[in-house]
């Protein structure tokens, strides 16, 4: 048995395979040579799961490690410096490629090639830099194209056509023939995704991909999004620090700090009821428009008061990377000490570990 | 989203790259028209004249002439009578009842006038040896463009190569490769140069002579009648004493080897042809650091950038990443430092021509010609074409080969908007 819960390559109904994730991270760590220091863990002991047609919004500051566990899952952490010390990123593949469940993490480049954009696709940050600026859309497009489909120049070009119609460019075949640098930001945005999309893979890791566009291009992409995961059946892995994004276009939240999961629940719950000091802190700081205030809260002022830190009930204390840990507790296993554990049902918070139990991992089903 | 405004996405038809650059498209006419004219007329300048080739043809009588359409002093005006037709010169000298030797006295007059017509042309003069500078410069600029082409495109390919293999490796093997780079840098080129110009001289002459050869096989022969002898196993310096004690045998083993190993022949053409390839890899062969060390820089940050690591996430494979992404993004300096490289080969033949060690007279490059015509200028009498021509040729050159580099650049740079 894997953490997927089925043995690999056994059929299973539609049913059965919609209560089942998609792609589950399981203890993942990774760290970063630094010269003549000691390697820079950014991320320790990671878990969270990914069902089909769910947004996962991964939330947390810079440095948190967002971004290198969306990037691990694709194999495409710089080696050297980085490296996967542990841990398993698990995906359960479509029949199209028919491998069943394999663990991306240790998986050869050439499989690796295979997964890429077309089963898991990812688009990152910086629209204006992502696109190669000596070729044209539709070059691109087609390239990405037909390195996963055995298709000719003018097909490939149709579904780029039709790609880039899907995701609201108008005139598409003309804009096929434009460069990147012809493109508006919101534009080009569009172009990666229709770029990501062409391949109609399974899952999309999203790296902050509105941080760089106005609001109200941000929004347009959100939906974007939204009417591909329902359509399509896509799964979407959205990083991002904008807590709005997340309320509004995610289903489930994983808040990260440190390169560990601190709070993991479903959007409604979590916005309702945070129990980490650090997500109460993130909520506290976003500003609402009926008060006046001179100065915003900070995640700094909720997280160094001792009075936020108390028991959570069961006994447990909240983890956190600062503190030292309590009385009986040693983070002796690799993670520093920090367990996530199911406080509420579906709601899962870092706690320090006292106990050598294995952790559970965390599932959040999409309510039908 | 159909209200947007008709953005005009341009056609490719319309905003095509060469239409881009005037003085691109004009450098281009100018290089192409030079080349056509040195390399169209090998075929005429390497005509033999008297058994000579026609570059290298001229008597002392008719030396440092001016051009023809120049004005001519008197002793000039003399050679060149003297110069015309026996025949013509009969006629000519009967009209105007005078003597033959008298009329090629005559500089001015209706009889010099007359004469002019017959005057042999030097279009553009001739030099020292009274041979004619016009075929010089011809066969001169293919020896230099020839040389600047093909050393620019050993630098761009070596280099090229070399840069963005140390730049992708990365780490320790790009540490390694970049120090070898520094050491050469390090080292004086021309003392490289020099070296690789001697190393293959040396080369050459033992593939025509085999000196070497037959000494190893006098040695070997000798060492098989040691064991005929019953030596067991003889050393070298046994093969050398019976060598040393015997001279008959050594004088008979060397005419055999004479025999078995003759030297080779190799026609003038060949020799030359294959001292200007040492020159060429010597030229281009030092010539391709500076550009290794742009293109590693390059590809440096090329590779960090995003649209690489988009490439990646699509499934690209690193090799169809440097060929598709990396590759075309680096055109723009490959051009620029090629057109540098062209001219910076050419002056590098004309100084290595200057040592001796390029381009062996009496074949000419644009450089040597100019450095000969340097020593021509003088305060009594400047003979100004031998210098002019050649530096004009070098000099329409270069800035013709800087305005194509420009114009390419244009070309290839998709942010460019058209003009």
């Amino acid at each position: 048995m894997t953490a997927l819960g089925t043995p690999a390559n056994e059929a299973i109904s539609e049913r059965e395979e919609a209560a089942l994730p998609l792609l589950c991270i399981d203890d993942l760590a990774v760290s970063f040579a630094q010269g003549r220091r000691a390697r820079a863990q950014a991320v320790d002991g990671v878990r969270l799961s990914l069902f089909g047609r769910q947004t996962l919004a991964v939330v947390g500051e810079s440095g948190c490690g967002k971004s290198v566990t969306a990037l691990s899952v694709l194999g495409l952490i710089p080696d050297p410096p980085g490296r996967i010390d542990r841990g398993e990123v698990q995906y359960r593949t479509s029949d199209r490629l028919g491998f069943g469940i394999i663990d991306l993490a240790h998986l050869d480049e050439p499989t690796l090639r295979q997964i890429r954009g077309s089963e898991i696709a990812m688009i990152f940050q910086e629209p204006m830099t992502s696109l190669n600026p000596v070729y044209t859309i539709g070059d691109q497009l087609t390239e990405a194209i037909r390195l996963h489909q055995e298709v000719g120049k003018r097909e490939a070009r149709e579904i780029a056509v039709r790609a880039m119609n899907d995701v609201g460019i108008p005139q598409p075949a003309r804009r096929l023939r434009a460069y990147p640098h012809q493109f508006s930001g919101g534009m080009r945005q569009r172009a990666m995704i229709a770029m990501a999309l062409a391949c109609e893979p399974r899952v999309l890791l999203a790296d902050e991909p509105t941080t760089a566009l106005d609001v109200t291009i941000q929004l347009q992409i959100l939906e974007l999004l939204d009417v591909l995961k329902r359509e399509r059946g896509l799964s979407v892995m959205l990083i991002t620090h904008d807590l709005g994004v997340v309320s509004g276009h995610a289903d489930a939240v994983c808040v990260m700090y440190a390169g560990r999961v601190v709070e993991y629940a479903r959007t409604e719950a979590l916005f309702a009821d945070p129990m980490h000091p650090y997500t109460r802190g993130l909520l506290a700081c976003v500003p609402r428009l009926r008060e006046r205030r001179d100065r915003l809260t900070t995640v700094h002022e909720v997280v160094s008061d001792p009075g936020q830190f108390d028991r959570l009930g069961r006994d447990l204390r909240p983890w956190w990377a600062w503190h030292d840990p309590p009385a009986g507790v040693t983070p002796r296993r690799a993670g520093g000490g920090c367990a996530l554990v199911e406080l509420r049902p579906e709601h899962w918070v870092g706690v320090w570990r006292d106990s050598d139990e294995p952790d559970r991992f965390p599932v959040l089903p999409p309510r039908v | 989203m159909d209200a947007l405004p008709d953005l005009d996405a341009p056609s490719r038809h319309r905003d095509h790259p060469f239409a881009r650059s005037i003085s691109g498209l004009i450098g281009l006419g100018v290089l192409i028209v030079m080349a056509a004219a040195c390399f169209g007329s090998l075929p005429w300048t390497l005509a033999s004249v008297d058994g000579v080739p026609r570059y290298n043809a001229g008597s002392p009588h008719q030396a440092r002439i001016a051009p023809a359409w120049a004005s001519h002093d008197r002793d000039e005006i003399r050679r060149l009578n003297a110069m015309v037709d026996p025949a013509q010169l009969a006629s000519i000298a009967k009209w105007y009842g005078m003597s033959i030797e008298e009329l090629i006295e005559q500089t001015e007059g209706k009889a010099a006038v007359d004469l002019r017509r017959y005057h042999p042309k030097f279009r553009l003069g001739t030099d020292m040896l009274g041979r004619d500078l016009w075929a010089r410069c011809l066969i001169g600029g293919s020896i230099s463009l020839g040389i600047g082409i093909a050393a620019a495109l050993i630098s761009v390919t070596i280099g090229t190569l070399y840069g963005a293999l140390a730049a992708y490796a990365g780490g320790r093997a790009d540490a390694v490769m970049m120090r070898i780079v520094d050491i050469l840098y390090g080292l004086p080129y021309i003392l490289l140069v020099v070296l690789l110009a001697v190393a293959g001289d040396a080369l050459l002459d033992e593939w025509v002579t085999r000196a070497r050869a037959r000494e190893a096989w006098v040695r070997t022969e000798a060492r098989e009648m040691l064991v005929e002898q019953g030596h067991a196993s003889p050393t070298r310096a046994d093969v050398r004493t019976l060598l040393e004690d015997s001279p008959d045998l050594r004088d008979d083993l060397i005419a055999r080897a004479l025999v078995a190993l003759p030297p080779r022949e190799m026609s003038a053409a060949t020799r030359t042809f294959f001292d200007l390839l040492t020159l060429l890899v010597a030229i281009g062969g030092v010539s391709w650091l500076t550009m290794s060390r742009v293109i590693r820089g390059q590809v440096l940050s090329l590779k960090e950038q995003p649209f690489v690591e988009a490439a990646r996430a699509v499934g690209a494979r690193p090799r169809r990443i440097f060929v598709r992404h990396l590759l075309p993004n680096l055109v723009g300096p490959i051009v620029v430092y090629a057109t540098l490289t062209v001219p910076q080969a050419i002056l590098q033949e004309s100084f290595l021509s200057f040592l001796g060690i390029g381009v062996k007279p009496p074949l000419p490059s644009w450089g040597n010609l100019a450095s000969d015509g340097l020593s021509e200028v003088n305060m009594y009498k400047s003979h100004w074409w031998l210098l002019l021509f050649p530096c004009l040729l070098l000099g329409v050159t270069l800035l013709a080969l800087n305005f194509v580099g420009e114009g390419l650049r244009e070309a290839f740079d998709p942010k460019r908007a058209r003009r």
